[in-house]
């Protein structure tokens, strides 16, 4: 198995180095044949990774403690199914995952890329490969996951007990493939430009892309969200640490992205900008790999890690100088094909939204960087943690779902305040109505109250929309749920972005929900012991314990009954320990409503039988989770391609694959 | 879509005076609205809700780290340090000590890196500082993009309507240069580091 998976590594270490350094000398020299031999070996890399892949959850089935990698991330008492997550628990795995969602995903973009344009497809190839090239190599030389153990061990250390949960199935799984999947639309952007095609051409492609890589990475961030909130045992999905982060910052200026792509779509403008905005995205995704292998924040990562973390600095740094070098050298071809005509405008609004996701992306860079600054120039070390990021991201997200109830209602190229106004009307009484409701409720603090009437009133922004829409088009003679589906397949991006915009709105109410309205206790109860959590009853009824070779199970019986008497059923929370990693994973007993999650956690069992749990009450959390596939949805609409009219095979193998930097030189 | 907003705003059109009257009552009873919503507003955040012991309490914990466990404030670990350290500021709490007072015992005890967020003195004033800063920066430049955008010289170059013409005169371009490069058989620095 360790020689079938080396091998394989090497073969495509070799198939991509030669897609990569073949692209360039093909376009360079002007041989098309080598251009499309390097494209067809491009196409081929997926196999040999897969393989190797293969042979890697085939050694963690047959349990081959031979490989080191084997060894410390598996043990005979693992249960088979996870030999697909033990697969990625470590580093060395972890980095052939995201060779092979990449390889995939560059064979994919490249066989479906639109032929129009030799040159440039040559050019995204070999950056795309040779992002690739730059993960095999890692894997060949420096993190081989099929290395030999040294000392033969009966017995494998056992894979992290965090990680048997069902959501690790596929939450590091996308969250991987959505940050390494950014390669993609940025090997288009820097490809078309070092190709000399300074146009539009690469927009749909890119933006396409982009919108894949950002919504997989979404939905992965969420699923890390739901994780956390049924295992960590504290009763939060989202604690802004740093390898949360590191996912973060991609997507959030993946979505400045997705937005202002939009404008070069429609209006061919922002030409440099969005190039240099892919560039910060793919700078970003790198920088949140390095992160996660020890980057400047407190982490318990091994020395060797670090090593490997320097190294992915070092690709940052050099991509980043790379792709923003090659923009700086074309900056002059890259010209607005239209002015900005008004600041009242939807161009001008895409950017006060890209202003303030890069803003919230640097604030998360700057709180991870701070304490390392703070160390070298005061000598302490200082964490900067939740609160800060909650203080200082909190009112910019904030004005981001302003900005959303406003953006999409400003028309293209030049708006008048009066119209403004009329669209803006009906959307902030509604707002002014949902907080006077509050306030009624008893609610007065201030964000909470900005929060949810903002949200109410993008919501009835959205709704309205589609009423007039599907009115409009019901007048002139279809039914009702026709005009409805027609009207958004009509402009998909724009429908699909409201469908988002939902899901954003529903985020916003679980995030006010649990972050100023949870109530949270610790108690300690005897078997039959009640205790009252804001209307709830929990009654502790038993324990038990059972005993595994890794772990100790702790299981507790407990009650929950309503405030009118009525039982919600009984609920086995439990805890369990692994002596070998001294972790004490637990899962929670969770009842969910739309209105509030009762949410119960045994934290610890005390020799004289009492138990010590705590227990939250936390308002609006489900719409967290219900947010997810909306998101998913909206992205599919907004992704579906129109009726295929651009599909028309232009195969120009006209020369044009040639000296086009010469062109560009001009 | 533009198709649609043109058939909507014609219809709106026709009766503009009437709409217009409709909807300035609106427009008015909305500023006495926002006023009271701001009043609201002030008058909850001044009749502050006395906290509860524990309230507090629980707030102390989500400011303090746990010094064992790596980015975990006492009230997420498990940890029994963490435990501990609930245990005291509730002790604390209960004694009638202050926040700053547990604050301070608890950083002469672990150092300042227990502090969940940097205190807002000497260097560390920076990392407070810098974000709103950066905000401004941005917003100036963003200013200054979208007045640069909005010159006249930026318009024209090829709106969509002359894309035709302008990827006719690109492939004739591209033909010509493609023939020279051909005549100058030299081939290999033809496509040179001209810029």
């Amino acid at each position: 198995m360790a020689e079938l998976g080396t091998l394989s590594l090497f073969f495509a270490l070799t198939l991509s180095l030669y897609a990569c350094v073949g692209s360039v000398i093909g376009v360079r020299k002007s041989l098309p044949e080598l251009v499309t031999s390097a494209r067809y070996s491009a196409y081929l890399t997926p196999l040999p990774v897969i393989v190797s892949v293969m042979a890697l959850v085939g050694a963690f089935l047959s349990r081959d403690f031979d490989i080191k990698y084997v060894a410390e991330h598996s043990n005979a008492a693992m249960s088979r199914e996870y030999a697909w997550v033990a697969f990625y628990a470590g580093n060395e795995g972890s980095i052939l995952f995201l060779a092979v969602a990449l390889a995939v995903a560059a064979a994919v973009a490249l066989a479906l890329a639109p032929r129009l344009h030799q040159a440039s497809l040559a050019y995204t190839c070999a950056v795309v490969t040779g992002v690739l090239t730059f993960f095999l190599a890692v894997l060949v030389f420096l993190a081989n996951p099929f290395e030999a153990t040294a000392v033969p061990v009966p017995d494998g250390r056992g894979m992290n007990p965090l990680l048997t949960h069902p959501g690790m199935f596929v939450h590091p799984p996308m969250l991987m493939t959505g940050l390494v999947t950014v390669t993609v639309p940025f090997a288009f952007a820097v490809g078309s430009l070092l190709a000399g095609r300074t146009g539009d051409e690469w927009v749909d492609t890119g933006r396409t892309w982009a919108l894949v890589s950002w919504s997989i990475l979404g939905a992965g961030l969420l699923l890390g969200g739901w994780w956390a909130y049924t295992i960590l045992g504290w009763g939060g999905f989202w604690a802004w640490d740093p390898v949360e982060n590191a996912g973060f910052m991609p997507w959030l200026v993946l979505t400045a992205f997705v937005h202002s792509i939009m404008v070069q779509k429609r209006r061919g403008m922002f030409r440099v900008w969005n190039i240099a905005l892919i560039n910060t995205a793919f700078t970003s995704a790198l920088l949140g790999m390095f992160i996660n292998r020890g980057g400047p924040t407190p982490s318990v990562h091994s020395f060797a890690e670090s090593v490997l973390g320097w190294v992915f600095l070092g690709f940052m740094v050099v991509t980043a100088l790379f792709s923003f070098g090659v923009l700086f050298k074309r900056i002059n071809f890259l010209r607005n094909a239209q002015r900005l005509e008004s600041k009242l405008s939807r161009e001008a609004a895409f950017l006060v939204n890209n202003l303030l996701f890069l803003a919230i992306a640097f604030v998360i860079i700057w709180g991870q960087v701070f304490p390392v600054l703070s160390d070298t120039v005061t000598g302490v070390t200082i964490t900067v943690g939740e609160p800060f990021y909650n203080q200082v991201n909190g009112p910019l997200l904030l004005a981001l779902v302003f900005l959303m109830g406003i953006g999409p209602l400003v028309p293209w190229r030049r708006g008048s305040f009066r119209q403004l106004r009329r669209a803006l009307l009906l959307p902030f009484i509604m707002a002014l109505a949902v907080a006077i409701v509050l306030i009624g409720l008893g609610i007065t603090k201030a964000f909470p109250l900005l929060a949810v009437g903002l949200s109410a009133a993008v919501a009835t922004g959205i709704v309205r929309e589609w009423y007039r829409g599907t009115r409009a088009r019901h007048r002139s003679g279809e039914s009702y749920p026709v005009a409805f589906l027609r009207l958004i397949s009509a402009n998909r991006p724009r429908y699909g972005g409201y469908v988002v915009h939902l899901a954003v709105v529903m985020m916003a109410l679980a995030i006010v929900g649990t972050y100023f309205f949870e109530t949270q206790r610790d108690v300690r109860l005897a078997p039959g012991q009640t205790t009252e959590v804001s209307g709830y009853s929990i009654t502790y009824i038993e324990s038990e314990q059972r005993d595994f070779p890794d772990r100790a199970e702790r299981i507790a019986t407990v009650e929950i009954v309503a405030e009118d008497g009525r039982s919600l059923g009984t609920f086995r929370p439990e805890q369990s320990f692994y002596p070998a990693f001294n972790l004490r994973p637990a899962r929670a007993a969770i009842h969910s409503t739309p209105l509030e999650d009762v949410y119960i956690i045994p934290n610890d069992f005390f020799p004289d039988g009492t138990v010590g749990f705590r227990v939250l009450v936390n308002p609006l959390v489900m719409w967290m989770w219900v947010a997810g596939p909306v998101m998913v949805l909206g992205t599919l609409i907004a992704l579906w391609p129109a009726r295929s009219r651009a599909r028309a095979p232009t195969m120009v193998s006209v020369p044009s694959v040639m000296p086009t930097p010469a062109r560009a030189a001009e | 879509m533009s198709l649609l907003q043109g058939t909507r705003s014609t219809r709106v059109r026709l009766p503009i005076p009437n709409s217009a009257k409709r909807i300035r009552p609106l427009f008015a009873a909305a500023v006495p609205a926002i006023l009271l919503l701001l009043f609201l507003l002030f008058a909850g955040a001044c009749a502050t809700k006395t906290l509860t012991l524990e309230e507090r309490a629980q707030g102390i914990d989500q400011r303090l780290m746990c010094p064992v466990c790596p980015a975990e404030t006492i009230d997420q670990s498990q940890a029994d340090v963490a435990l501990q350290m609930r245990e005291l500021v509730r002790e604390k709490l209960r004694a009638g000590e202050s926040e700053e007072q547990i604050f301070d015992f608890f950083v002469e005890r672990y150092d300042k890196g227990v502090l969940a967020e940097p205190p807002a003195e000497g260097f560390n004033v920076l990392v407070w500082v810098i974000p709103p800063v950066a905000l401004v920066l941005g917003l100036a430049l963003l200013w200054f993009g979208i007045r640069h955008l909005g010159r006249p010289e930026h318009r024209g170059m090829s709106s969509e309507g002359d894309w035709e013409a302008e990827s006719e005169r690109y492939l004739r371009e591209v033909k010509e240069e493609f023939e020279a490069y051909r005549r100058a058989s030299g081939a290999g620095e033809a496509s040179g580091q001209g810029s």
